[in-house]
């Protein structure tokens, strides 16, 4: 079976599998107190109902009174500061529901505005992250560098510890802060900050709803909203160090499928028309063009440093994107690769994009490859990438 | 270094001012319903208060009882059934409430089931919407080749479409669907998918909470499981297509700029000609990318 497809199946069965097991669970710690906390409600209820001389009727409508009224206790929710809130606990997926829109015109325009939020969110979040990610490899850089350690180089590892500590000291941060400001007990309100930071918001907890806060506390409301948008900008950054890449791996897999059915297709064709010459070394001429591809649009240019970017172009592009040469260029790039690449390139985190595969439509004299068009700059990092990492990538894929 | 910075900058920029309308907008559309809401019901309270000489402290009482049995409406919560659909709202990340943990080695446990199970959730669903991709491309190449087209390719477009399109059925497949079993209307049910779907998930609106369903009526149950899954599936998959490669952005650019000086070193090593005079096609297509991956950020 094709490793994506085998990939996805026992990613299936993993959650499947994983969702019994915690239903189990929950239902071993859960259902005993539950039944135990319901027999005593119905007691209290019936004591009540004595006491106070009432009827089942009346109780059920005291009771439908009471939990309209929810809502309203906790003060107003939909003034600015309120509505505010809820906008945040829309588009960034909480959805505590302490404040959920009543009027169809609110659900229509909530479900409208979810439709725009939460994508822009996800990228804000995204992008965010991987600004910090960059910016705290540079900072333990500088830091090992100071240290003067030999190695200066910040592994994976370093950085997920990094993540990992940073995560539980904003945990810790916001549950002294809500503990203190909402009269939970340390324990409530770390749980409080988890489930809210991993977007589940259950609203079993939610802040700012004792003493009308949302009205009458300004600055308590300004620090839950900031806590709460930077708490998830450093899970967001976590989760892009550690989850993104798994999520690209499938796309990863099919790209380098196609490349390699590419090379097999056109096995034959590479030996007769090379034309150009491969090796970066020689200084002779800019190789010319191994044809190839359709200039997708007429957007030659524009940008500075066209000449840099042509060389820069011509060396990618046969070794990367025309992967018939890459392969029969492979013995004479061997020896020149510590020279293609300077600086390490393990710590960066690129992610090759998905691409979509199109026929060539040029009148190629050469390499009639099944190219790949990245829609994004991947396929300009791919290219110094393949020639070292492309052996390591391949073990990292066999591994997993 | 400054097209990720600029384009960061950009997007906090945006989502604070969408915040900003959007609080503005929810304020203007719910702020009055709600007051009138309030009034109302004080009023209505009062009267039962006075009906039935019930004294404050003693409503209050009958308030505590109240609000403490209100989870246990809907039947049975934490059997197996019940805790599989709490499991499910915990690593989708739904999280409606309606159901949560009163002991605190249940919120304890809760926590580590999270954090473990809320990546292999998203890398699941990513990873089967990137081969339903896969699989729509191919059917459709081949509906394309079978209708006699010219042009067999699949386009972006053509993608984007069809996920849109089997977003949109889901979602009414659903609303027709529980509209029909929970007794709501089409618009609520409407609401209620979407919301679930999103994995916003308030709880204003939770399935299987008529009385007693999770214990007596195990299809329907399963159904909705079936459902809820599935369908974030198919959402996952339009993420995957629409959504993924924006995630990416800023670590490929990253990654050309570095790739740049690398080329500079290059150069100065093997001393090739700074300036090209023809622009063959390939450069064309880095050229491409690099502007598209400008483009895609703005």
């Amino acid at each position: 079976m094709k490793r994506q497809n085998a990939r996805t199946l026992a990613l299936i069965i993993c959650t499947f599998t994983y969702l019994i097991v915690g239903a189990a669970i929950f239902d071993a710690l859960e259902s005993q107190k539950e039944t135990s906390q319901r027999g005593e409600l119905d007691q209290r209820k019936e004591q009540l109902l004595r006491t106070y001389n009432l009827s089942s009727e009346v109780y059920e409508q005291l009771e439908k009174v009471v939990l309209a009224l929810k809502q309203h206790k906790a003060g107003v929710q939909w003034k600015f500061a309120g509505s505010f809130y809820f906008a945040i606990t829309v588009i960034t997926t909480i959805g505590y529901g302490h404040a959920a829109p009543s009027t169809n015109a609110g659900k229509a325009f909530c479900m409208l505005y979810a439709l725009l939020g939460i994508p822009l969110t996800l990228v804000m979040f995204q992008s965010v992250g991987e600004r910090i990610n960059t910016f705290v490899r540079y900072l333990l850089h500088r830091l090992k560098k100071c240290l003067g350690m030999r190695r200066t180089e910040v592994s994976m590892v370093n950085m997920v510890t990094i993540g990992f500590v940073s995560c539980m000291s904003t945990l810790c941060v916001g549950a002294l802060a809500f503990s203190h400001f909402e009269g939970w007990s340390f324990f409530h309100a770390y749980y409080y900050c988890f489930i809210t930071l991993t977007t589940i918001g259950f609203g079993d907890y939610v802040a700012l709803q004792n003493e009308q806060a949302l009205q009458t506390k300004p600055q308590y409301v300004a620090f839950s909203f900031i806590y709460i948008l930077t708490g998830l900008a450093v899970i967001g950054a976590f989760l892009n160090l550690a989850v993104l890449r798994f999520m690209t791996m499938n796309a990863e897999d099919e790209k380098r499928d196609a490349e390699q059915r590419a090379l097999l297709a056109h096995n034959g064709q590479a030996g007769g028309h090379i034309n150009c010459s491969v090796d970066p070394i020689s200084s002779s001429s800019t190789p010319s063009g191994c044809g190839g591809l359709s200039s997708v649009s007429g957007n030659g240019g524009g940008t500075a440093s066209r000449g840099l970017r042509n060389v820069y172009a011509e060396v990618l592009h046969f070794q990367s994107m025309c992967s018939c040469l890459w392969y029969k260029s492979r013995e004479k790039l061997q020896y020149s690769i510590p020279m293609i690449i300077p600086r390490d390139f393990s710590t960066s985190d690129t992610y090759m994009e998905h691409g979509e595969s199109f026929s060539n439509r040029l009148h190629s004299n050469s390499c009639v490859c099944n190219l790949q068009v990245h829609s994004g700059i991947s396929s300009v990092s791919t290219g110094l990438h393949s020639i070292s990492t492309y052996r390591r990538l391949n073990k990292r894929r066999s591994s997993i | 270094m400054m097209t990720q910075n600029i384009r960061t900058l950009f997007l906090i920029i945006s989502i604070i001012f969408y915040l900003l309308i959007g609080a503005a907008v929810f304020d203007a559309l719910e702020s009055d319903s709600e007051s009138s809401r309030s009034r109302a019901l004080e009023q209505k309270l009062n009267e039962l208060k006075r009906k039935y000489g019930l004294k404050e402290d003693e409503y209050r009482e009958i308030e505590r009882v109240v609000l403490q049995s209100e989870p246990h409406h809907a039947g049975r919560q934490w059997k197996f059934a019940g805790s599989f659909y709490f499991a499910i709202t915990v690593i989708t990340t739904i999280g409606y409430g309606h159901a949560v943990p009163r002991t605190n080695a249940g919120r304890a446990f809760c926590m580590v089931y999270a954090v473990l199970g809320i990546p292999l959730t998203l890398v699941m669903f990513q990873s089967l919407g990137e081969r339903i991709n896969m699989l729509v491309r191919y059917l459709l190449c081949r509906a394309k080749q079978g209708l006699g087209f010219q042009r067999t390719e699949v386009s972006m477009g053509n993608m984007v479409l069809v996920g849109f399109l089997s977003c949109s059925s889901t979602l009414c497949i659903g609303a027709a669907a529980f509209a029909h079993f929970e007794n709501w209307t089409f618009f609520n049910a409407c609401y209620y998918c979407f919301i679930t779907l999103t994995t916003i998930g308030f709880g204003d609106f939770v399935a299987l909470q008529k009385k007693d369903i999770l214990q007596n009526q195990p299809p329907y149950v399963a159904l909705s499981f079936m459902y809820i899954l599935v369908g974030l599936t198919v959402v996952g998959a339009f993420l995957n297509l629409v959504v993924l490669r924006f995630l990416t952005v800023n670590a490929d650019v990253r990654a050309a700029s570095e790739g740049e000086d690398s080329i500079k070193v290059l150069c100065f090593l093997h001393q090739m000609p700074k300036t090209s005079s023809n622009l063959t096609p390939s450069s064309f297509i880095v050229f491409h990318s690099i502007v598209q991956s400008e483009a895609v950020g703005v």
